[in-house]
């Protein structure tokens, strides 16, 4: 009996990787690190992780979850509440139907495909930033960012993929 | 044509297509739900800033948590690099306290006569400043928006469009309080503006954030030409901060436009004091309360 209820543990955790590794990520970008002037263009983890898990385990990563991060980070960056959410909704969309582009072929293929979902989310949150607040929004500190995200990408990258081996290895 | 009659099998068969069609169109789902989230936030603002107080209270000590371990080794590494400058930083420091202690006498001579001259004026005082110290837990807002996420909240007494200043000088103002914890609006945010005057000319203007690290000074009179490095402090007018706390010197950017480059290092803040000016006596102030104590003994 106990074997039973440690085994349903033990499986509902692994299941809840792909969320709980997306949120962390999440938060540990918008720690305080002592880098100076990092904050602003930090790169965006919850994204990355977004990435991840949408094209290696679509099945454990739903779009309610991508909209509940988006959502999340919408509150802790002071930014309009439903502006990531849609974004990341958008993007788990666009990613689950390119998978098998993005992840069929070699590492660099996915790196590219994170690049290009990256540069298309993060300049339609600029945009729509701009029209909400009815006010032009520096550009700057967005491509900086986007610049970073893409240069840090394989750090995180590999990370998940070291969780994703012990989570999952024996199928 | 025989009508096939309802049965459990169809309630089975429905319950399936049902959670087909959710899942297919779960896409399409969340994004109505987002939308309608951004609309709403535009319609109730009021409901969407407590709620996202409530959310932030509750992340505040994981966030902590995450940060601590990060803030430990950075002190491991100050203290490290402190002990190989013991003998220069002592002699620095005996040099440093024996000129404070001169400054200190000359501060309550002044505090003694300025109190007489008062008196014998009649001069309405304004009330002391009171400090509550919060560490800085999150930098958030990404490259679109300048702010900080502190610990200190309600329970400490924080309260909105409280002043939050470094050892430095001005960094923001808080906008957002929750329980435990507080969101600081940073000076150099899009959408900071701060009555300012500027030291020596006096001229007042508004210190306008542009999400760059040198923030503008906007409303200058016409003929105004400002010192480069001349000090600029809140005005205090509009009441949303106390007069003459410090911010940042200014910086000619051309064609008669200035900025200020502030005195804080905003990218580098570990913990801020969060000022209350409408308390009495400064009770959190030790400075002020030395110099009220030796001011009565004598």
């Amino acid at each position: 009996m106990l074997d039973v209820v440690w085994q349903r543990l033990d499986s509902g955790a692994r299941r809840s990787l792909p969320f709980v590794t997306t949120l962390v990520f999440t938060l540990l970008g918008v720690v305080a690190w002592p880098l100076p002037h990092f904050g602003p263009v930090a790169p965006p983890l919850g994204l990355i992780a977004l990435y991840y898990w949408t094209i290696h385990r679509p099945d454990l990563f739903r779009p309610g979850m991508a909209f509940t991060i988006g959502l999340l980070s919408d509150i802790i960056n002071f930014l309009p509440p439903g502006l990531s959410a849609l974004l990341f909704v958008a993007a788990h969309q666009l990613v689950l139907r390119q998978r098998r582009f993005f992840a069929g072929h070699s590492f660099l293929m996915t790196w590219f495909g994170f690049v290009l979902m990256m540069s298309l989310v993060m300049t339609l949150e600029w945009l729509l930033l701009c029209l909400i607040r009815w006010q032009g929004l520096p550009f700057f500190p967005v491509f900086m960012q986007a610049l970073l995200a893409m240069v840090f990408f394989p750090l995180p990258c590999w990370l998940l993929i070291r969780l994703q081996r012990m989570a999952f290895s024996q199928g | 044509m025989p009508v096939r009659p309802r049965s459990s099998g169809w309630v089975f068969v429905n319950a399936i297509s049902w959670r087909m069609l959710t899942h297919r169109f779960s896409f399409i789902l969340f994004i109505m739900l987002a939308c309608g989230l951004l609309i709403f936030g535009r319609v109730q603002p009021m409901l969407v800033e407590g709620a996202r107080a409530h959310v932030i209270d509750s992340l505040a000590p994981i966030l902590d948590a995450i940060a601590r371990p990060v803030t430990v080794t950075e002190n491991t590494i100050a203290n490290f690099k402190s002990y190989l400058s013991l003998r220069a930083e002592n002699e620095k420091l005996v040099a440093g306290n024996m000129q404070m202690k001169q400054w200190q006498n000359a501060v309550v001579a002044l505090q003694n006569e300025n109190r007489e001259l008062h008196t014998l004026l009649n001069f309405k005082t304004e009330p002391g400043l009171a400090y509550i110290s919060a560490r800085v837990v999150a930098d958030t807002g990404g490259p679109f928006v300048r702010s900080l996420i502190v610990t200190a909240g309600k329970v400490d007494g924080v309260r909105e469009g409280m002043a939050a200043m470094t050892g430095d000088g001005l960094i923001g103002r808080v906008v957002e309080v929750g329980d435990w914890s507080s969101r600081v609006l940073l000076i150099t945010d899009l959408n900071s503006r701060i009555p300012v005057t500027v030291a020596g000319s006096g001229d007042r203007a508004i210190l306008a954030g542009d999400n760059s690290a040198q923030p503008k000074l906007l409303y200058l009179p016409q003929d105004a030409v400002l010192t480069p490095a001349a000090r600029v402090t809140t005005s205090g007018h509009g009441g949303i901060f106390p007069p003459d706390l410090p911010i940042g010197a200014v910086t000619d950017n051309g064609h008669g436009s200035y900025g200020i480059v502030p005195l804080a290092d905003l990218g580098r803040i570990n913990y801020v004091r969060l000022v209350d000016f409408n308390l009495k006596g400064g009770a959190f102030n030790p400075l002020a309360a030395k110099i009220q104590a030796e001011a009565k003994k004598r």
